[in-house]
C-alpha cells in the first residue's frame, strides 16, 4: 500500500473527502444499530421512530458517495491502490446502505414488538448480539481507516460469534413458539430481527474482505468461518 | 505544492513609483530603436555615397568619342593577297596628309594624334575582313585619341592655358572643324565590354579580365566544390571524435580567417616555383583561390550538414538505409541550398579577391584574350587594379567602370544563390 | 466463464519473440540499463512505461541497434530475435532495422512524396523486381496505415503536408512496408491531439494481428489502452513486466505502484 503524497495534491484531497464520508456514513450506521437496539429492548417508541428517520441520511449519503465516485473515476483515473481505493469505497457504502436498512427495519419491529408481550429475556440477547455486530462494523472501518489486514481477518473471525449468538437465539424462537402458539407472531417479529442482525454481521464481514482487497489487491479466497447452522436445523434439535 | 496566494503582497500598479520606471523603460527601448535605425541609416547613407561616387565617375566611360573618317585604300601599297602585312602605318599618315595638305610634318603628327593608335588596326581589320575594299574608299567611324575623348567631355577645359593642357589650340580648332563637318560622334562604349586591355584608355576593354576571371572561378569552383563537400561529409559524418578531429577542425576555421596573401605566397612557393605552372594563369589563380574559399565551404557545409533535422537520418536509419544511403538519399539534398550559398558566397569573395592574384603575376599587361586556363590573364580586380595605376587621364572613368562591372557581376552571384535556395529548399 | 472474459485484451499467443537476457548499456561512463531480462511476445503489444531518463527508450533502441549510431553507446548482454542473437558479428544492422521497423516521437516523413515515403524502404532494401509490385506494396502499407483511403488520390503529393496524425500513419506505413517482425514506437503519440493518437490508437492494435509491437510512452493511460504487457523501468532498470490489466490494478513493486499511481515523478 501507499502512503506517499500524490504530486497532485488535489487527488489526495478528493480521495480523503470520500473517505470521510464512508467513516461519517459508519458513525450514523453504527448510532442506528445500537439505537434500534436500545428502543426494542426498552420499548422505546420514540427513539425507534429516531432511528427510522435517520436512515434517509444515510441514503443520502450512499448517493453522494456514489457520485463522488463516479466524478473521481471520470476526472482522475485512478489506478492501482487508487482504483481499489475508489472501488471499495462504493462496495462499502452498499454494504453499510443495506446495513442502515437493517437498523431502520429493526425499529420498525421494535414499535410493533412494543404493543406486544415480551418474550423472555430475549430483546437482551438482541441486544447483545447487536452491541456485537456494531463492534464488528466498527472494527472492520478501523481496519479500513488504518488499512489493517491483520484486523480485518480478526473480524473475518469474529463473524463466527454472531453466528453463533444468532444459532441460540433461532432455537430460543423454535421452543418459544412451540411452548406456546400466541407467541409466534412476536417470535416472527424477534426471528426477522435476529436474522437481520446476523446478515449485518456478514456485511461487515465484508467490509473487511473489502480492506483486504484494498490492501493485497485480492480478494481473500478461502473459504469464510460460518457458523449459521440454522439452515440444516430441524424441529427436533430445539429440544435437545 | 506551496501555498503562494498567502504571502502574495498587494502591489498599486498604478503608483508613481510604477508609472515612472514604465515611462524610463518605454524611453530606452525607444533610444535603442532609434540607435539601431540610425546605424542603418549611416549605413545606407555610405553605400549611396560609394554607389554615386563609383557610377558617377563610371559614366564618362560609359561613351566613347568617334570620328568618321574616309580612308581611301590604294591598291598599289595593299597586296589583295595578303591585306595584314601592308604599311597601314603609313597608309594613315599618307590619308592625314591628304587632309591638311599644307601642314608641315609636326603639324600632321599633332592633327594625326586626333586618331586613336588603334585606327591603323580597325582599317586593317575591315580590309581583312572585305579585300574588295582595296583601291576604294573606306568610310569608318574610329575613336579619336583619348585627349580629345576628354576634350570632347569636357573633362579637358578650353579656358585652361595652351602650355597647361595635353591639347594645343590648333588640335582644338582642328577638332572643332571635325566636330562642325558633324563627323564626330559618341556611341555607346561597347569596346570596354569587348576589347583586351590596352595602353590607350580609348582602346582599353574588360573582356581580356571578364574571360580570365570566368576560368579562373571555373578552376577555383571545381577544385573546392567537390573537395569541400567531401570534407565536410567525412568531419560531420564519418570522423571519430578525438583530438585529430578537433585538430584538424580548429585548424580549418582558423585557415578561413588567415590573410588572402599568404595564400598568394604560399602559391608563388608552391604552384609557380616547384610544380612550375605557368605565370599569371588562371589555373593557378583557381588552385589558389579554392585553397582560399575550401575552408569557407567547408565551413558553410558542415553547418547545412548539421541543420538537417536529426529526425530525418533517425527516419531513414530506422527503416534500414546503410549510412552512405542515409547522406546521399536525405542529407545531401537537404543541405543543398545551404551549401549551395555558402559557395557561392565563397565564389563571390574569389572574385573580387587581388592581393595573392598579384603575387602569381596575374597583373601583368596583356591585351589579347585568354583562350584557355593556361594562358597568362588578367581577372577584373587585378584590371582595376591596373588601370587605377595608370597615369591617363581616360582611365579613371574606366577603372570606375571596371568597378561596377564587377558589382554586377557580384550581385548576379549573389541573386543566384538566393534563387537556388528558394528552388532547393524544402519545408518539414 | 471463459468465454465471458474480455478477451481483446488477452495475449493471443504465448510465443516469445524477443529474448534479452542481462542487457546493459552504457553512455560513456553513465549506467543507462541494468541488467534488463524480458520476454517479449509475439503478435503482442508490448508498452514500456517509466519516469524520463529510466532507460526505457534506450532499450527499446538496443532491439533494433540504434544505439549503434551513438558512438558512446556500449551495448552488452544478449538479444535473441527468434532465438537469434542481433548483437552477432554476422548480422548486419541495416537489414535488421528492416526487420525491425520503428516509428518515431515526432511524426518524420521524408520531404518526398506520399508515394516516394513508402516506397523507400522496399526500393533500398531491393524487396520488390517491377513497379507494379512496388505499387502493390505502398498501397498495402497504406491500407495497413489506415491511410489508403485520405490519400490515394494524392500520392505524388509531399509527406510533409499532412497534418500531424496522418504524418505519424505515413511513418507507420513507411516502417510496414518492409515486412517488419517487430514494430518499435518511441513514444509515437506525444506530439499528437486526442483524436490522431486515438486513430493510431486503434491502428497499433490492428496491426497485432501481423507482428510484435513495442510501444514507449510517457501515457499511463495509453500503456493501459493499447498494450497486452507492460514493462516498467525505473532508474535503468526493469521494475515490472506482467499482464497490462494485472500491472494497472495490483503492481507487485510499490516503485511501480507509486509511479502508475502519480506519486513520484
Amino acid at each position: 500500500m501507499q502512503t506517499d503524497p500524490h504530486i497532485l495534491q488535489a487527488f489526495d484531497r478528493d480521495l480523503e473527502a470520500i473517505q470521510a464520508m464512508i467513516m461519517k456514513m459508519g458513525g450514523l450506521v453504527e448510532a442506528a444499530i445500537l439505537d434500534a437496539a436500545q428502543a426494542l429492548e426498552t420499548r422505546d417508541e420514540e427513539l425507534a421512530e429516531r432511528v427510522r428517520l435517520a436512515d434517509k441520511a444515510i441514503d443520502a449519503l450512499e448517493e453522494q458517495i456514489n457520485t463522488e465516485a463516479a466524478r473521481l473515476l471520470a476526472l482522475r483515473s485512478p489506478t492501482a491502490s487508487d482504483l481499489r481505493t475508489v472501488l471499495t469505497v462504493m462496495k462499502i457504502a452498499a454494504s453499510l446502505e443495506r446495513c442502515g436498512d437493517y437498523a431502520k427495519n429493526l425499529a420498525k419491529r421494535a414499535t410493533v414488538l412494543a404493543q406486544m408481550e415480551p418474550i423472555g429475556d430475549t430483546s437482551g440477547s438482541i441486544r447483545r448480539m447487536a452491541k456485537t455486530v456494531e463492534l464488528l462494523l466498527q472494527d472492520a472501518l478501523d481496519a479500513y481507516i488504518k488499512r489493517d489486514v491483520e484486523l480485518a481477518q480478526d473480524v473475518r473471525a469474529r463473524d463466527r460469534e454472531v453466528d453463533q449468538l444468532y444459532n441460540s437465539l433461532f432455537r430460543v424462537f423454535l421452543t418459544h413458539m412451540m411452548e406456546d402458539p400466541r407467541n409466534i407472531t412476536a417470535c416472527m417479529h424477534l426471528h426477522f430481527i435476529a436474522k437481520n442482525i446476523e446478515r449485518m454481521g456478514d456485511h461487515a464481514t465484508g467490509v473487511a474482505e473489502q480492506v483486504i482487497y484494498l490492501v493485497t489487491g485480492v480478494l481473500p479466497e478461502d473459504p469464510r468461518p460460518k457458523a449459521d447452522l440454522t439452515a440444516f436445523a430441524r424441529m427436533d434439535e430445539a429440544n435437545d | 505544492m506551496t501555498d503562494i496566494s498567502a504571502q502574495a503582497p498587494q502591489f498599486d500598479w498604478k503608483s508613481s513609483g510604477f508609472t515612472a520606471r514604465l515611462q524610463a523603460r518605454r524611453r530606452s527601448e525607444l533610444w535603442l530603436r532609434g540607435l539601431g535605425l540610425g546605424a542603418i541609416g549611416l549605413a545606407l547613407l555610405m553605400l549611396a555615397i560609394m554607389l554615386t561616387s563609383i557610377v558617377g565617375s563610371a559614366l564618362g566611360a560609359l561613351r566613347q568619342t568617334h570620328v568618321t573618317i574616309s580612308v581611301p585604300i590604294p591598291a598599289d601599297q595593299v597586296d589583295p593577297a595578303d591585306p595584314f602585312s601592308a604599311n597601314w602605318r603609313r597608309i594613315m599618315q599618307n590619308y592625314v596628309a591628304s587632309l591638311y595638305p599644307e601642314a608641315s610634318a609636326a603639324e600632321l603628327r599633332e592633327l594625326g594624334g586626333i586618331l586613336s593608335k588603334g585606327a591603323q588596326f580597325m582599317v586593317r581589320e575591315a580590309v581583312v575582313e572585305d579585300p574588295s575594299l582595296i583601291g576604294q574608299t573606306l568610310t569608318i567611324s574610329v575613336p579619336v585619341s583619348d585627349p580629345f575623348d576628354q576634350l570632347a567631355k569636357g573633362f579637358i577645359k578650353r579656358e585652361t592655358p595652351e602650355n597647361e593642357r595635353r591639347v594645343n589650340d590648333a588640335q582644338i580648332a582642328a577638332f572643332d572643324v571635325l566636330d562642325k563637318a558633324g563627323l564626330i560622334s559618341q556611341p555607346i562604349n561597347w569596346g570596354l565590354l569587348t576589347n583586351g586591355d590596352s595602353r590607350f584608355p580609348e582602346l582599353a576593354g574588360l573582356r581580356g579580365a571578364a574571360v580570365g576571371t570566368f576560368y579562373l572561378l571555373l578552376t577555383c569552383f571545381v577544385l573546392s566544390f567537390p573537395v569541400g563537400i567531401a570534407a565536410a561529409i567525412y568531419l560531420e559524418e564519418f570522423a571519430p571524435k578525438n583530438r585529430l578531429s578537433d585538430f584538424i577542425e580548429v585548424n580549418i576555421n582558423n585557415l578561413a580567417a588567415v590573410p588572402s596573401v599568404v595564400f598568394g605566397l604560399l602559391a608563388l612557393a608552391v604552384f609557380l616555383n616547384w610544380f612550375g605552372l605557368p605565370r599569371g594563369a588562371p589555373i593557378v589563380g583557381g588552385l589558389t583561390l579554392a585553397l582560399m574559399s575550401l575552408p569557407t565551404i567547408i565551413i558553410a557545409t558542415r553547418a547545412a550538414l548539421k541543420a538537417v533535422p536529426p529526425s530525418i537520418r533517425e527516419a531513414a536509419l530506422g527503416i534500414g538505409a546503410s549510412h552512405q544511403q542515409v547522406i546521399f538519399h536525405h542529407v545531401l539534398p537537404l543541405a543543398m541550398p545551404g551549401i549551395l550559398t555558402g559557395t557561392i558566397l565563397a565564389m563571390a569573395q574569389a572574385i573580387g579577391e587581388t592581393a595573392p592574384l598579384l603575387l602569381i603575376g596575374m597583373n601583368a599587361f596583356i591585351t589579347s584574350i585568354p583562350t584557355s586556363p593556361l594562358e597568362s590573364a588578367t581577372t577584373l580586380p587585378t584590371q582595376i587594379f591596373i588601370w587605377a595605376d595608370s597615369p591617363e587621364r581616360g582611365f579613371v572613368s574606366r577603372t570606375s567602370a571596371g568597378i561596377v562591372v564587377l558589382l554586377v557581376a557580384l550581385v548576379a552571384m549573389n541573386g543566384l544563390a538566393i534563387y537556388l535556395r528558394r528552388k532547393f529548399e524544402r519545408r518539414w | 466463464m471463459e468465454d465471458l472474459r474480455l478477451m481483446e485484451r488477452v495475449a493471443d499467443t504465448t510465443r516469445t519473440k524477443i529474448t534479452a537476457r542481462g542487457v546493459q548499456v552504457y553512455y560513456g561512463e553513465k549506467h543507462a540499463l541494468k541488467d534488463v531480462d524480458v520476454d517479449i511476445l509475439d503478435k503482442t503489444v508490448t508498452a514500456f512505461i517509466g519516469p524520463s531518463g529510466c532507460g526505457k527508450s534506450t532499450f527499446l533502441r538496443c532491439l533494433n541497434r540504434m544505439n549503434d549510431t551513438v558512438a558512446s553507446a556500449r551495448v552488452s548482454g544478449t538479444i535473441l530475435l527468434d532465438g537469434e542473437d542481433i548483437y552477432d558479428r554476422g548480422v548486419d544492422p541495416v537489414q535488421l532495422r528492416a526487420r525491425v521497423g520503428m516509428v518515431f516521437q515526432k511524426p518524420n516523413p521524408f520531404p518526398k512524396s506520399i508515394y516516394e515515403n513508402v516506397a523507400y524502404g522496399p526500393r533500398i532494401h531491393g524487396l520488390t523486381r517491377s513497379k507494379a509490385e512496388l505499387d502493390a506494396i505502398v498501397e498495402a502499407s497504406l491500407r495497413k496505415a489506415a491511410l489508403w483511403n485520405e490519400v490515394k488520390d494524392r500520392l505524388a503529393d509531399t509527406g510533409t503536408g499532412l497534418s500531424g496524425g496522418q504524418q505519424q500513419r505515413l511513418c507507420i506505413a513507411r516502417a510496414v512496408a518492409t515486412h517488419p517482425e517487430v514494430l518499435l514506437m518511441d513514444e509515437p503519440c506525444s506530439a499528437l491531439d486526442p483524436i490522431a493518437t486515438a486513430q493510431v490508437e486503434e491502428l497499433i492494435d490492428e496491426l497485432r494481428a501481423h507482428f510484435s509491437v513495442v510501444i514507449v510512452t510517457h501515457s499511463m493511460q495509453q500503456a493501459a489502452r493499447v498494450s497486452q504487457r507492460t514493462a516498467f523501468f525505473h532508474l535503468g532498470n526493469l521494475v515490472e513486466y506482467g499482464e497490462t490489466g494485472q500491472v494497472f490494478t495490483n503492481p507487485k513493486d510499490p516503485r511501480t505502484e507509486s509511479y502508475i499511481t502519480g506519486r513520484i515523478g
